[in-house]
């Protein structure tokens, strides 16, 4: 019986280690170009994030700001400056998994836009708290509002936690415009 | 159980007599959902062809290893396995395809097509006829995936856009949009098994 049993679960194991092997080879193999197009994706969102960027050859990572922000607050992935502004790529748990959102603010602390990075939120609820109607809300938000889902931000039906999610982000961002300015 | 047969006949039921989608009628909802373009069909297309013919491949070469308690399990990370290289192939090098296709890329893994086949076919049968029978069925797949979206994109937008480039036009008039809504699916699918009935019952005669 025991026997059987180990037998069964030794076959169950080669398979997965011999499957996982050539995943792993695969994903080694494709790494890079997925990388490559990621940096792609999240440089056409932080050109849409703050208005008045052209091309993507005007922004640029602070790989040092980067570093210092992320230490106070882990969920802001990259700082890029330009001269119109900055733009925070923040990143925290949606409804449907990791939801990366840019943030751009101007140097007067103000948000000027936020666009999409990455997100798996449910298409048609969840993904309501990302279309421009609503992230349209945040233009002009500073860091002295209190940004509150149900006091000064409104949760889209069917959308809250994508809202509130959205809404925590922006918060992060502009406490980090904070952070930098002081 | 199949010796006898060649694995052209293998092959040719999969296209016509045993079609997946037009006579067993089984994983359709991918079908339906991405028929609106033919460049989806054709990707489409592809990627089940490849992990039906890789998954048939290695499950029919270790079919007399397998245990018979824990098939479904291994055929499970074997299908799941190709297609999760079929998707990140497709993300690293066609990214637009990859972000159009969207979830129904890993939703190859539980379409039905494939793991029946690796069940009901794979692992009964040796190696080669197992290939043929992946290919078939693939090949199947795909003519009924491109007719439809073939047809689809046509009417529904007035033209064929195949890697940016316009293939077909009718040329100035309104397209009806329906066509690649949801209900211009249902239709286009009812149309297409009505006319393999017709000729199946000519036949017969």
């Amino acid at each position: 019986m025991i026997e059987r049993m180990v037998k069964l679960g030794v076959t169950l194991m080669v398979v997965g280690v011999v499957a996982a092997l050539g995943l792993g080879l695969t994903y080694t193999v494709t790494r890079k170009k997925i990388e490559q197009y990621d940096l792609q994706v999240e440089a056409q969102a932080c050109l849409s994030a703050l208005p008045g960027v052209k091309s993507a050859s005007e922004i640029k990572e602070d790989k040092q700001l980067s570093a210092k922000v992320r230490k106070k607050y882990p969920d802001v992935q990259k700082v890029f400056t330009c001269g119109k502004g900055y733009i925070f790529v923040v990143k925290t748990k949606g409804y449907g998994g990791p939801l990366t959102l840019a943030v751009g603010i101007d140097p007067g602390g103000k948000v000027r836009g936020i666009a999409t990075v990455t997100s798996k939120e449910t298409v048609g609820l969840g993904s309501k708290a990302l279309e421009a109607a609503y992230l349209g809300g945040f233009k002009g938000k500073t860091a002295a509002d209190k940004l509150k889902v149900g006091e000064d931000v409104q949760a889209v039906t069917g959308a809250t936690i994508t809202s509130k999610a959205v809404t925590g982000q922006v918060k992060q961002a502009l406490e980090a415009f904070s952070l930098i300015e002081q | 159980m199949n010796e006898e047969t060649t694995g052209w006949q293998e092959f040719k039921k999969g296209l016509i007599l045993e079609n997946p989608l037009m006579v067993l009628m089984v994983g359709l909802c991918a079908v339906l959902a991405i028929s609106t373009r033919v460049e989806n069909g054709i990707f489409m297309g592809l990627s089940a062809t490849f992990v039906l013919v890789f998954s048939n491949i290695i499950i029919a070469s270790i079919r007399k290893w397998i245990p018979d308690q824990i098939r479904i399990p291994i055929f499970i990370v074997v299908i799941a396995s190709f297609v999760t290289i079929v998707d990140l192939s497709l993300k690293a090098y066609f990214p637009p395809v990859y972000e159009r296709l969207g979830v129904w890329i890993p939703l190859i893994v539980v379409n039905c097509i494939i793991l029946a086949r690796a069940e009901g076919y794979a692992y009964r049968n040796p190696v080669w006829h197992s290939f043929m029978d992946g290919l078939g069925m693939g090949a199947g797949y795909t003519v009924v995936l491109l007719v439809m979206s073939i047809i689809r994109e046509l009417l529904g937008t007035g033209q064929i856009v195949l890697f940016d480039k316009t293939i077909i036009s009718l040329g100035p008039f309104n397209p009806p949009a329906i066509f690649i809504l949801f209900p211009g699916a249902f239709l286009t699918f009812a149309c297409l098994v009505a006319l393999l009935n017709r000729y199946k019952m000519r036949k017969k005669k």
